[in-house]
């Protein structure tokens, strides 16, 4: 699914049946490149939902068990957040230091929160396990080995 | 190998291989022998920012690109004043080899330097090579005022003021970088030859 698709979607608790939030965004672990946990407003009890807290990334809704899931980010989630927070629309730059364009959208799996592809603006799709960095400046990734 | 004017990597942004620009390039610090780049001075970025004290060296570049210069971490900035004096009296930044007179062994000026060409390996490489400058021709090259590439050998003297030149250079002079590595190469294989 793309990250342009899934944002919106409804977190909804399956144990109440209730929406306890939408999904404003993601964050993402570069050395992983998988999403390690979901970025939610509208809430009561949080902003972010971890990964591994989720039932399920549906095509209508993402399901947790409660809505005691959605938590206060900790250190190590506020750090990836400040960093990864605008993934689309940054510059993506090779390991080599020639920019290939912007992110203009990111396609995972909904089964593991892996990230697959990274879609530019202009440019030929990346594979996202080609991701090294995610900074304020650029993302980074592997260059090709005989490409530039 | 890709081969560059080193103008076009000044203000260049040094980014981490995690994403974040720690600076940009100020000016390119050359080896005392003038063939090689020992380092860049940086300074901050942002219109505002001022000169940084770090240096970079070249051992630090991850690799030069069209557009960043990539570096590992902010860990391979070293402090500027011990590698500046480390590398000699003679070390020179762009400041002093632009505008220098290239002479011939002969004592024929080919023109004023107006830009250095580099070449380097896009997987950063062992060291950032000299090998051209960009001169703005003077009579003993015959298209006084033009623009020309010089090919340069592996080594050479150069004071500040004159940078010596072997005078078979006239013969592999280039217009543009697409064919100058070419040039460069053939004429560092004919210096070879020559040699006695």
């Amino acid at each position: 699914m793309m990250f342009s698709a899934a944002k919106g979607h409804k977190v909804v608790d399956t144990s109440s049946a209730d929406t306890v939030g939408t999904v404003s965004g993601f964050l993402v672990e570069p050395s992983t490149h998988s999403i390690v946990a979901l970025r939610v407003k509208k809430t009561e009890t949080g902003e972010v939902i971890r990964w591994r807290d989720i039932t399920a990334f549906g095509s209508e809704a993402v399901t947790v068990p409660r809505a005691g899931v959605v938590t206060d980010t900790d250190a190590e989630l506020e750090a990836l957040g400040d960093r990864a927070r605008e993934l689309v629309k940054k510059r993506v730059l090779t390991s080599s230091g020639d920019e290939l364009g912007t992110v203009k959208d990111i396609d995972f799996d909904t089964e593991t929160g892996a990230l697959t592809t990274f879609l530019l603006d202009g440019a030929p799709d990346v594979s996202a396990d080609r991701l090294i960095g995610v900074g304020s400046y650029a993302v980074v990734v592997r260059a090709e080995p005989h490409g530039s | 190998m890709r081969l560059m004017r080193t103008s076009e990597i000044t203000q260049r942004a040094v980014v981490t291989m995690a994403g974040e620009d720690i600076a940009q390039i100020k000016d390119v610090v050359y080896a005392a022998d003038g063939g090689s780049v020992s380092g860049f001075t940086l300074a901050g970025r942002g219109l505002f920012a001022g000169p940084l004290k770090e240096f970079l060296p070249w051992a630090g570049v991850s690799a030069l690109g069209a557009d960043a210069v990539m570096v590992r971490d902010e860990s391979v900035l070293a402090s500027a004043p011990s590698i500046l004096e480390g590398s000699g009296g003679s070390a020179g930044s762009a400041g002093d080899v632009l505008g220098s007179q290239v002479l011939t062994e002969e004592g024929i000026g080919l023109g004023t330097v107006h830009d250095v060409v580099v070449s380097v390996d896009v997987t950063g490489g062992e060291y950032c090579d000299v090998v051209g400058y960009e001169v703005e021709a003077s009579e003993g090259l015959g298209t006084q005022g033009q623009m020309v590439l010089i090919p340069l050998p592996d080594t050479m003297a150069a004071s500040g003021e004159h940078l010596m030149v072997p005078s078979s250079v006239k013969d592999f002079v280039g217009h543009d970088l697409a064919g100058f590595g070419a040039a460069v190469d053939r004429f560092r294989a004919h210096l070879e030859d020559s040699r006695p």
